[in-house]
């Protein structure tokens, strides 16, 4: 049985209620309850294979629950496409990478500022003219095609921006197949920070950064939360989790075992006994602590 | 009564070869995650080499079964793994695909270089003689054929689930690696699971070949398995006992269909029914079967992206390339290569050109496995010839529409679906539309349907000079088109969906809408241009637009380069001047050619060793490699994204 969730659903970006998940035989998800608040960081740890890769796949729409719902304000989202999430303010990124390997970093990142663009449209039709194509510098069409980078549009800007955002400033045009895997995570990042999403879903950012770009990336985050988006973090490296999430749910072979604030977290015996391990409840800062392993993630 | 239980058991034993093709497939998907397209050409090879063994060398029937079952599948089956699928580890789902139609177009290639396709052969049954049961008559041979389908899939069953050398053909797929470590040899594993594929699809060909009423032919022997794609199918190529059963449904359906519903349909309609029953199948199968979930698969794309020519490059080049076609219209004005004018076959190339830049657009950038454009090229033609006299403008626009709805129609099923069921689709389709549809007296029948030049008001485009220009003008448009879709929103769209569909929907993309566009655009592309073929050649005909021929010319445009207007050209130029001096060695040229590309995406255009000797190719500088920054140094404040949609 879950212990109660102290988190109100009141108010709520993101409510889980209740879902279960089977694979065959074996069960991925088991009456998984748990909430997210807008302008908080919500943590989601466990060892490798407790479930939690596959809690954003139910969240997100890539898998169907066997049971329970999924809500996001107040919009019950449990039968709805990943697109029609997506358009509700749902973003994510993705455990292993997820990058549009042959876009540029700038192009994955249109493709997101553009999600809601019709590409029929005449007026974005029109832009295969050449001499139509550069759009005024207050950007009033709000997009510009990929051949133009002189261009001043509002779109690219916002793309350059978001880019910058996230430490890849001056790496638009690099093609993302060819960046390191840190880097292309800032890629997936700022993609999904292109739709303006109220609810952002990390899985394990952080794998593949050194410590002063984890240290960047939970400022990032913390900023993030703190201009009202509700965000959702996936992560192993305990010292990042516990310095930015406001809340944490802690979840074990298909079951939130334990949920509160960080300094609860660390201090519950049950977490330690199936995560934390013999890990003194203290992680030196920079030092990730040891992480029970568990076969591969679910 | 009787007559029920005949079809009944004529209908299990049809369904019971098909259950055998079926497993065959399914034991290669599982082992490889390779569909073999070349299932049946393998199936039709050895109905050949069985024929030529009992009835031609007249080797007892036990003998020839063990040479061709024991010996020759197996060591065919070895060597492809071996010399062909084993490169294609870790390649892009589309190669696969490809080399296997490649296997496909060289064995049909070689059997009809070695057996002479007029000539009438026929198998006996294996074993002769009948015997009545509950009031029918049963033959020998269907009691055969159903018992082996029975015991290859209890048998396959028993091997996949209760050994432990099942237990690692079935693992080999999902984790080579984690199978290595197991102690198992991946390799030793996979190449187990084709002889065993090459050993079924064998054993459905011999077993077969004495159903087949008026001999057996190489294109029919080739295309049997097509109802066995849809059993494979239905057993979501996967489950050996839902293919059984699904296989012998079919089996059952069709000689229902065949003996119940044909009588009462029209006579002339019957062939085509009857030909077309395989599609109607596999449809069904697609439409039924359950949506595949999207995947996270963390595959990255290694491959180079090309350079995209921007807007006045593209304009630039097209103007240089039309102003080339008319100095080869001056040039080879009253020329003519092997009884064809040079214009009238570069009209062809042109109008073949414009095909090729459908397939860059929907399999090269959006990586659906279109293999109909043919079909539709077809269908343009038709529309055209029958519209408004059969040589106007609004006929162009009739076939451009049409097509562009047929595609929409066909892409719907296997929208939902992985990207391999759009290949099978697109496959059914165009074997269905060449052997059923197109032949119809109503369609092409033998005579063919004869379309005229345009004629537009006050300008005559009756000369063959000024027809080829014509065709030129509309292929260097439908290049600047593509290429500005490559640059649009659009474009970028269908490369982030090839790239990686999970990210493409969970940014608020809708995926069936997409691939559904498409391939209603590709398809109205291949329809106007079978439209313009209409126009160069005058007559066409059911020949124009076979099957064979198709499949052809999509691995041509592979082996160039599918992601290129540069590649669609050579293509098109390659297989019409190819298609003159060596008719009958031109499948064998494509299979040879895209199993030498092997895993090169990019094609012969994409080889970097080429790249850099070509004048029209640039690098591009999205191939610059990233320089290793501190990723967040620069992190500034933000306040979350900001839509620039209005």
């Amino acid at each position: 049985m879950p212990p109660a969730d102290p988190a109100s659903p009141e108010g709520a970006a993101l409510t889980v209620s209740e879902v279960a998940v089977r694979f065959g035989g074996v069960a991925a998800l088991s009456e998984v309850s748990l909430s997210a608040q807008p302008g908080k960081v919500t943590g989601l740890i466990g060892p490798n294979g407790a479930g939690k890769t596959t809690l954003f796949n139910v969240i997100s729409g890539l898998q169907a629950p066997d049971r329970g719902s999924v809500h996001l304000f107040d919009t019950d989202v449990t039968a709805m496409k990943p697109h029609r999430r997506a358009r509700l303010g749902l973003a994510r990124t993705f455990q292993r990478l997820e990058v549009f390997g042959s876009l540029s970093a700038s192009e994955n990142v249109q493709v997101g500022l553009e999600s809601t663009v019709k590409w029929w449209e005449w007026r974005h039709l029109r832009r295969a003219v050449p001499w139509k194509r550069r759009s005024p510098a207050t950007g009033s069409d709000g997009y510009d095609g990929a051949g133009d980078p002189g261009s001043t549009s509002l779109a690219l800007a916002t793309c350059d921006r978001l880019l910058e955002g996230v430490g890849l400033d001056g790496l638009g045009h690099v093609q993302s197949s060819n960046m390191s895997t840190g880097l292309a995570r800032m890629v997936e990042l700022a993609r999904a920070l292109a739709i303006g999403p109220k609810l952002l879903l990390l899985d394990e950012p952080g794998s593949g950064l050194d410590e002063t770009e984890t240290t960047a990336l939970g400022d990032l985050l913390s900023k993030l939360a703190a201009g009202g988006m509700a965000v959702v973090l996936v992560e192993h490296d305990m010292e990042l989790v516990m310095r930015i999430c406001d809340h944490i749910y802690v979840l074990d072979f298909g079951d939130i075992i334990a949920s509160g604030e960080p300094e609860a977290i660390r201090k519950d015996p049950l977490v330690q006994a199936a995560y934390l391990g013999d890990a003194p409840p203290q992680a030196a800062p920079g030092q990730s602590a040891p992480i029970k392993e568990a076969g591969a993630d679910r | 009564m009787s007559n029920f239980l005949q079809y009944t058991v004529f209908g299990i034993m049809l369904g019971a070869g098909y259950a055998i093709a079926a497993t065959g497939l399914v034991v290669t998907y599982t082992t490889s995650g390779v569909f073999n397209f070349a299932q049946g050409a393998v199936g039709m090879i050895a109905a050949f080499c069985y024929w030529e063994l009992v009835v031609v060398e007249r080797v007892p029937v036990v003998l020839a079964l063990v040479i061709i079952m024991l010996v020759g599948a197996p060591i065919a089956g070895g060597l492809v793994e071996r010399g062909l699928m084993r490169r294609l580890h870790g390649a892009s789902p589309e190669r696969p695909v490809m080399v296997t139609l490649g296997l496909m177009v060289i064995l049909t290639g070689l059997a009809a270089i070695i057996w002479n396709p007029s000539t009438q052969r026929s198998v006996q049954p294996m074993v002769s003689g009948l015997f009545g049961f509950v009031g029918i008559n049963i033959q020998y041979q269907e009691v055969l054929i159903i018992g082996v389908a029975v015991l290859v899939a209890i048998g396959l069953r028993a091997l996949f689930y209760s050994t432990r050398t099942g237990y690692a053909l079935r693992a080999v797929v999902d984790d080579p690696d984690l199978l290595a470590m197991s102690g198992a040899s991946p390799n030793r594993m996979s190449q187990y699971g084709w002889i065993l594929g090459f050993a079924m699809a064998a054993l459905a060909g011999v077993l077969l070949a004495p159903t087949q009423t008026t001999g057996i032919s190489i294109e029919a022997m080739t295309l049997l398995v097509v109802n066995g794609y849809a059993a494979a199918i239905v057993g979501r190529l996967r489950n050996i006992p839902v293919t059984f059963v699904a296989a012998i449904g079919i089996g059952l359906a069709e000689n229902y269909v065949i003996n119940y519903v044909l009588p009462h349909v029209p006579q002339s309609l019957v062939p085509d029914i009857t030909l077309a029953l395989p599609m109607v199948f596999l449809f069904i199968a697609l439409v039924t079967l359950p949506s595949v979930r999207l995947r996270a698969v963390g595959r990255l794309t290694t491959m180079r992206a090309p350079r995209v020519a921007g807007g006045k490059e593209s304009l630039v080049a097209g103007a240089i390339f039309f102003l080339l076609a008319v100095v080869v219209s001056v040039v080879f004005k009253s020329t003519q290569f092997n009884g064809t004018t040079i214009l009238a076959l570069g009209g062809i190339v042109m109008s073949l050109g414009i095909v090729a830049l459908s397939l860059v657009l929907v399999t090269g950038y959006s990586g659906q496995i279109s293999l109909c454009q043919f079909s539709f090229m077809g269908i343009g033609a038709f529309v055209m010839g029958k519209i408004a006299g059969g040589g106007s403008l609004l006929g162009l626009l009739a076939a451009t529409v049409v097509c562009a709805g047929v595609g929409a129609l066909i892409a719907l099923p296997a929208i939902r679906l992985r990207d391999l069921y759009m290949a099978l689709a697109t496959f059914a389709f165009a074997d269905a539309v060449a052997t059923g549809f197109f032949p119809d007296s109503h369609i092409y029948g033998n005579g063919g349907v004869t379309v005229g030049r345009i004629v537009l008001p006050g300008l005559s485009l009756g000369s063959d000079t000024a027809e080829f220009l014509m065709v030129a003008a509309f292929f260097v448009l439908a290049a600047w088109m593509v290429l500005a879709i490559r640059r649009s929103l659009f474009g970028r769209r269908l490369v982030a969906l090839n790239d990686s569909p999970a990210a493409y929907a969970t940014v608020g993309l809708n995926i069936g809408f997409t691939k559904v566009a498409v391939f209603a655009i590709a398809a109205a592309m291949a329809g106007l241009a079978g439209a313009l073929y209409g126009t160069v050649q005058g007559v066409v005909g059911t020949t124009d637009f076979d099957f064979f021929p198709g499949i052809i010319f999509v691995l041509f445009v592979t082996i160039w380069s599918i992601r290129t207007v540069s590649g669609a050209f050579l293509a098109a130029l390659t297989y019409v001047v190819l298609n003159q001096l060596w008719p009958s060695g031109i499948g064998i040229f494509a299979g040879i050619g895209i199993i030498l590309i092997g895993r090169a995406a990019g094609g012969i255009l994409g080889i970097e060793a080429i790249q850099i000797h070509l004048p029209w190719v640039r690098r591009s500088p999205a191939g610059s490699v990233a320089p290793v920054v501190d990723p967040l140094a620069a992190a500034a404040a933000m306040g979350g994204g900001t839509r620039a949609a209005s």
